[in-house]
């Protein structure tokens, strides 16, 4: 094959320059290919906006209100027990049911199945330990509490204390583990007490689940100290999803900070019916529930004497705007969780995206008319989600930047914690 | 020079005498209604998003007016249209100081401060906006 003989010379460094040029123009519009090794122009307040979502992971810090966060023996002892199917009344359901470690720590169901079908879509428990709210309604303050929810829920695990506490009394390497982690033998007679152990060693347990590194960090991480060389290798579609995530998508907004969600709650224009009737009230009811609780961190089980913890609960306000509201779940290992939403209506991402681009405002009602004494001028409409109409590409780099934030290690089997016998 | 040192001697001049007689408070931010002059700063001072902070303030009446009865803190987004999450709990300490606990905002963006300060069977309002990163 001959070379073609151009009319005019061009310098072999000046070609490549041309050819760099023409490709680095054209990549914005190179449809659906994902090349590496480019590098969008992002905007200081884009770049601002990335390094928010970092670094990761972040530092561990054990928890306050239970006595026994961090401690080794409770990990082990919360292990057993969120493996243990006698935990309910049938003898048949465990936390590990709805949460199962090869699924990212949910089910993959619509809705969450223990003894019956709940309400609820199963959420995810990694990085359970970064959140200040649980559930979809938020209607516990702490981990040890969220964890004592479905032992007592009549669809999930049926139990009650007593049954909980005499398992753990009366199998021998079950008390002896509580025994090491608490310092006695199981109350012969306060179930209660028992039952609040047994919460706070599962809480132990599940904060040792943390997602790992991801695509999206490695390149935040190379923003945050200039590497170019590293950025350009985080995918082209990806980058042009996240530009779209921290721009006009308002997405990070919400799902804001290294754990992707600013831990509140928002009402998402999803349908709030239930399968067995009634409405889901989402937060309104949660905040009602959790004040209610003798779980919550303002009652007697909250380890820390000073009740620090316990500022969001002593000050969150119960307003007409929960209604409908859920929790903004974290967007972490989101690939591996499907489906979506408090109760599992969106199937996959790209539904997810879809839905928000096409949101319709007259679905969103009671929940963003903002009452506040003190504005009373505010006009009773959400001004946030806005109907975006993206275009099926743009929905695919949004999709794309989301796998982004998958951990390489999401979904791999998992070994049981080494122990040896108790006794 | 000379024009600086009479632009600031008349606004102190200007300061009702009661006014004059604030509390310092380091590092605060000085807001004005009709009737009062009140100056707040946050604990921590820079702010992050979804995270608690307190607001101590000092509230005193200019020259004639009532002494505060009581004060309010609020945060709203005027952007998106909505208020915090949380209701702040305000309370009177020692030196005419006050102490407001529980506030946080949960989105970055704008947010304006919006404090109220009753007295004299009226309430007065003044606003500050802050950007939250």
């Amino acid at each position: 094959m001959g070379l073609v003989k151009l009319p005019f010379t061009i310098h072999h460094s000046r070609l490549f320059l041309i050819v760099g040029v023409t490709l680095a123009l054209l990549a914005p519009w190179s449809g659906a290919q994902s090349p590496a090794g480019f590098l969008l122009d992002f905007s200081e307040a884009e770049r601002r906006m990335i390094l928010q979502h970092g670094p990761w992971p972040p530092p561990a810090a054990t928890d306050p209100s239970n006595r026994v966060s961090g401690n080794p023996e409770a990990i082990v002892l919360g292990e057993r027990l969120f493996f243990e199917p006698r935990l309910s009344a049938a003898g048949t359901v465990s936390c590990a049911t709805c949460h199962v470690p090869e699924k990212s720590w949910t089910d993959g169901r619509k809705l969450a199945v223990g003894l019956a079908e709940a309400d609820r879509n199963t959420p995810t428990l990694l990085n359970v330990r970064a959140q200040r709210w649980f559930g979809w309604d938020g209607s516990n303050d702490n981990l040890w509490s969220q964890s004592i929810r479905p032992l007592l829920d009549a669809r999930e695990m049926g139990s009650d204390e007593r049954r909980v506490a005499r398992l753990v009394r009366d199998n021998a390497e079950l008390a002896c583990r509580f025994e090491k982690v608490f310092g006695a033998r199981p109350h012969a007679t306060d179930d209660e007490t028992v039952m609040v152990g047994v919460g706070k060693a599962l809480a132990a347990f599940q904060e040792t689940l943390v997602s790992g590194r991801t695509p999206f960090d490695e390149f935040r991480d190379a923003l945050a100290r200039g590497d170019h060389e590293a950025a350009i290798r985080y995918p082209l579609d990806a980058q042009r999803g996240l530009r779209i995530f921290v721009g006009r998508g308002n997405c990070s907004l919400c799902h804001f900070g290294p754990s992707f969600t600013h831990g509140e709650f928002h009402e998402a224009g999803i349908p709030v019916f239930k399968k067995t009737g009634g409405v889901d009230w989402g937060r309104y009811d949660g905040i009602k529930r959790l004040r209610a609780s003798r779980f919550n961190l303002l009652g007697p089980f909250n380890d820390d004497p000073a009740r620090a913890p316990g500022t969001s609960t002593r000050h969150v306000a119960l307003l007409p705007q929960n209604f409908e509201q859920f929790k903004v779940p974290t967007l972490r290992n989101i690939a591996l969780t499907a489906p979506y939403m408090h109760n599992g209506h969106l199937a996959t991402l790209a539904d997810v995206v879809r839905h928000y681009s096409n949101i319709d405002p007259t679905l969103l009602h009671v929940a963003h008319m903002y009452f506040d004494p003190l504005v009373p001028d505010a006009v009773p409409t959400d001004t946030l989600l806005k109907p975006l109409r993206l275009t099926s590409l743009q929905i695919s780099y949004v999709v794309a930047f989301l796998a982004t934030l998958t951990d390489t290690e999401g979904s791999a089997p998992r070994k049981p914690l080494a122990a040896a016998p108790c006794r | 020079m000379l024009k600086t040192l009479f632009l600031i001697l008349s606004i102190f001049v200007a300061l009702p005498a009661a006014a004059q007689n604030c509390p310092a408070l380091d590092g605060a931010r000085r807001l004005e209604s009709d009737r009062y002059v009140l100056s707040y700063r946050t604990r921590p001072a820079k702010l992050a998003v979804s995270q608690h902070f307190l607001v101590e303030l000092v509230v005193c009446p200019k020259g004639g007016q009532p002494a505060p009865d009581g004060v309010r803190v609020d945060g709203f987004m005027p952007e998106h249209n909505h208020g915090m999450n949380y209701r702040a709990e305000v309370k009177a300490v020692e030196g005419g100081r006050y102490l407001a606990d529980g506030l946080m905002f949960h989105m970055p963006g704008r947010w304006d401060f919006i404090f109220e300060v009753r007295g004299g069977g009226k309430a007065d309002r003044m606003t500050h906006s802050v950007i939250l990163q």
